[in-house]
């Protein structure tokens, strides 16, 4: 669906993204890697946030190849690549239905219509009430955005980014900050989502990752270091050595245990 | 949605009215307004006029309140503060007299005055084009400054550009429409152009008949047509702002990142609506001028003029649209009431005819009260205006219209009480949408 070519973007001397040789195809990807690995960094030359320094980026509109390196955010998104943000970025004071509305509205030519009422679009409606169906939103329809639960608000993020029918879906942590109960109901929205669009995950939370992955990539320090199934990433010393610190191999569980670990001294620290 | 067949008309009249109905009763009360106005004057003497600002003064407070609207159009909605909007009052302005003198290349003189007044709109289009092609790569408070800098430049030019006034009149008195001793008085009509009963001229010494009512009295028949043209040009804006461009304007209010992440071209449309708002402003100025015939720079291209739209937009509300409009006419009753400004009434004369002599020569420390109330009230509207607009800052920041919204739990206040009545007189059938 999507492939880059020795993608490098260099901030000043660091070089956040070095020499990416990646191609997505029509499955779930998973990108990890330590923090500043320069996942977001990917995310953002992807998708024409940010330009890349060297390199280029192809993306396969119905079957050809065409280069999208120096593509913007509203192009990338009008071809068919959709993200979702790792810090909820919402539209705050409307309803959920109509931030989900605003950006199936995007696609197509009746953005510039300024004559008609806005009710007189009824697919755009019939497209935002479908897919609040499908990220369990459908009974917060007619809340305002910031109203929501933390939770929610991960779950309109990916129902934004799902508006307009994506080839793409690049997630960015959708995960991020959801308490452990919420995270079941995004983990089955990411397996949902995933039956029809590529998706390129990127997350922090192992268990996830390994579960609903078919394919990991690992970055670290801009490079791909590791890019393979999860069992044999699961194996894989380099990613061991990088990712998790130096554990001792088959020692991800532990891993997992500390993260888990974690979330419980956060989650009884007086976090609500 | 509703089929109903009724004898009385076509059902979606019926359902129209029934949606609008607050819209219809506040344009009844507009239309009523000069003859309330002079009943209860007649009835009330003094009390009345104290607390009511004369027709005339509504003439302006509707140009005004039409701006105060424009600039909200696109502030309140893209979230872009046009802090140089009075560039457009004062080119919508400036266009109609210089246009109808004759000074303005391609457009000959004496030309109608619609017709100038539509092709004024288009020229502060254009100027909000060039503007925004500058402007727009900036956000937040640079935007801002670079429009007042571009209106503050259009102010001096204004103020000191000899050819604005034929003959030698200084250019920062102002100009008249008609001025030139080889064109002809300015007498604009406002109507519906080829629409012949449907047409009046405007102005002081314009007709005092309309639709063959006769209301003996130019300033009524002007009030009723330039009410008419700024309730036209406040129906667009809203029907602009309930479609789907309009959407697409609060989603870059709200989040011009994401806007542009799920694909919207959002310089596009921050420009459209910059044009959009710019032609009405400009709209503003040309109904200014149809009344009172002449435009000083002071009066139109000043930054005080943008000033009090934004004042008037956060007293009713920023992005709310019709507020704007009401905080312009709240703004302008207390500079009326608390202050002698002009003609018009207030508090001060009405407590120099009422109070009696003995009282208004009472010494308080040196000064005695008649002396204490010029001291106070005498031209200073805007200081007492200002104290109300600190308050509204801190008390009531979404304005007045964003308060009721909000105490009665609406996004539209017409449609709360379009609801409301159809309950209440249980109208047949058919809902409101949503």
């Amino acid at each position: 669906m999507i492939r880059t070519n020795e993608l490098t973007k260099r901030f000043g001397g660091i070089t956040a993204t070095g020499d990416v040789d990646f191609e997505l195809g029509d499955e779930l990807t998973s990108l990890i890697g330590p923090n500043g690995a320069g996942k977001t960094t990917f995310f953002n030359l992807l998708t024409g946030a940010l330009e890349p320094t060297e390199g280029t980026i192809e993306f396969n509109d119905d079957g050809e190849w065409i280069d999208i390196t120096d593509r913007n955010t509203y192009e990338t998104a009008q071809l068919g690549i959709h993200r979702s943000y790792q810090i909820t970025n919402v539209f705050p004071t409307v309803s959920v239905l109509e931030n989900v509305r605003i950006a199936a509205q995007a696609h197509g030519e009746n953005s510039l219509r300024f004559w008609r009422n806005v009710d007189a679009f009824d697919r755009h409606y019939t497209e935002a009430e479908a897919i609040l169906d499908r990220v369990d939103l459908l009974e917060k329809a007619d809340v305002a955005a910031e109203n929501l639960s933390h939770g929610e608000k991960r779950q309109l993020e990916v129902g934004i980014a799902l508006a307009g029918d994506p080839d793409v879906l690049l997630l960015d942590e959708p995960n991020a900050g959801v308490s452990s109960e919420g995270i079941d109901k995004v983990k089955t929205i990411i397996e949902d989502v995933a039956t029809d669009h590529a998706v390129l995950l990127v997350e922090h939370n192992m268990d996830i990752v390994m579960d609903v992955s078919d394919r990991i990539v690992v970055l670290n320090q801009g490079e791909v270091i590791a890019d393979d199934d999860p069992e044999n990433i699961r194996g894989n010393p380099d990613v061991q050595e990088a990712y998790l610190g130096g554990y001792e191999a088959g020692d991800l569980d532990a891993a997992r245990r500390r993260t888990e670990e974690d979330r419980s001294t956060a989650d009884g620290g007086g976090v609500a | 949605m509703s089929s109903e067949k009724t004898t009385r008309g076509p059902a979606w009249l019926g359902q129209y009215l029934r949606d609008h109905i607050l819209l219809i009763a506040i344009v009844a009360i507009f239309v009523a307004y000069p003859f309330l106005y002079g009943f209860l004057t007649n009835q009330f003497g003094i009390v009345a006029a104290m607390i009511l600002p004369e027709t005339r003064t509504m003439l302006t407070i509707l140009a005004l309140g039409l701006f105060a609207m424009s600039f909200d159009f696109v502030s309140g909605y893209t979230g872009y503060l046009s802090f140089g909007h009075a560039a457009f009052f004062g080119i919508g302005a400036y266009f109609v007299v210089m246009g109808f003198n004759g000074q303005i290349p391609l457009v000959p003189a004496e030309l109608p005055f619609m017709l100038l007044l539509v092709l004024g709109g288009l020229v502060a289009a254009v100027a909000a084009f060039l503007i925004g092609l500058i402007s727009f790569r900036l956000s937040g408070v640079y935007f801002a400054m670079i429009t007042l800098g571009i209106s503050e430049v259009l102010y001096v030019i204004s103020n000191n550009w000899d050819y604005i006034t034929p003959g030698s009149s200084d250019p920062s008195d102002g100009v008249a429409a008609g001025a030139p001793s080889d064109v002809g008085f300015f007498e604009p009509v406002l109507g519906i152009p080829f629409v012949d009963p449907l047409n009046a001229k405007v102005g002081p010494f314009g007709d005092e008949t309309l639709l063959g009512f006769d209301f003996g009295d130019p300033e009524i028949v002007s009030y009723f047509l330039i009410g008419a043209a700024v309730l036209l040009c406040y129906l667009a804006m809203k029907r602009i702002i309930h479609s789907p461009f309009g959407k697409v304007m609060i989603a870059i209010r709200e989040n011009e990142e994401r806007a542009r992440a799920i694909g919207y071209n959002t310089f596009r449309y921050k420009m459209g609506a910059f044009m959009i708002s710019a032609f009405f402003g400009a709209i503003a100025g040309g109904l200014l001028v149809a009344y009172v015939g002449t435009i000083d720079p002071q009066n139109s291209f000043f930054f005080l003029v943008t000033g009090f739209a934004l004042v008037a937009a956060i007293i009713g509300g920023l992005g709310t649209l019709a507020g704007p409009f009401f905080g312009y006419i709240f703004l302008e009753g207390v500079r009326e009431f608390l202050a002698r400004e002009g003609s018009g009434g207030g508090l001060q004369p009405f407590l120099e005819q009422t109070l009696p002599g003995g009282v208004l020569n009472i010494n308080l420390g040196g000064l005695t009260i008649n002396e204490a109330l010029d001291a106070f009230m005498t031209g200073h509207g805007e200081f007492y205006a200002g104290i109300i607009f600190v308050l509204f800052v801190l008390y009531i920041p979404i304005g007045l219209l964003g308060t009721l919204r909000q105490r009665l739990g609406t996004d539209s206040v017409a449609k709360y009480v379009s609801r409301r009545v159809a309950d209440r007189f249980g109208s047949s059938g058919s809902q409101p949408a949503e």
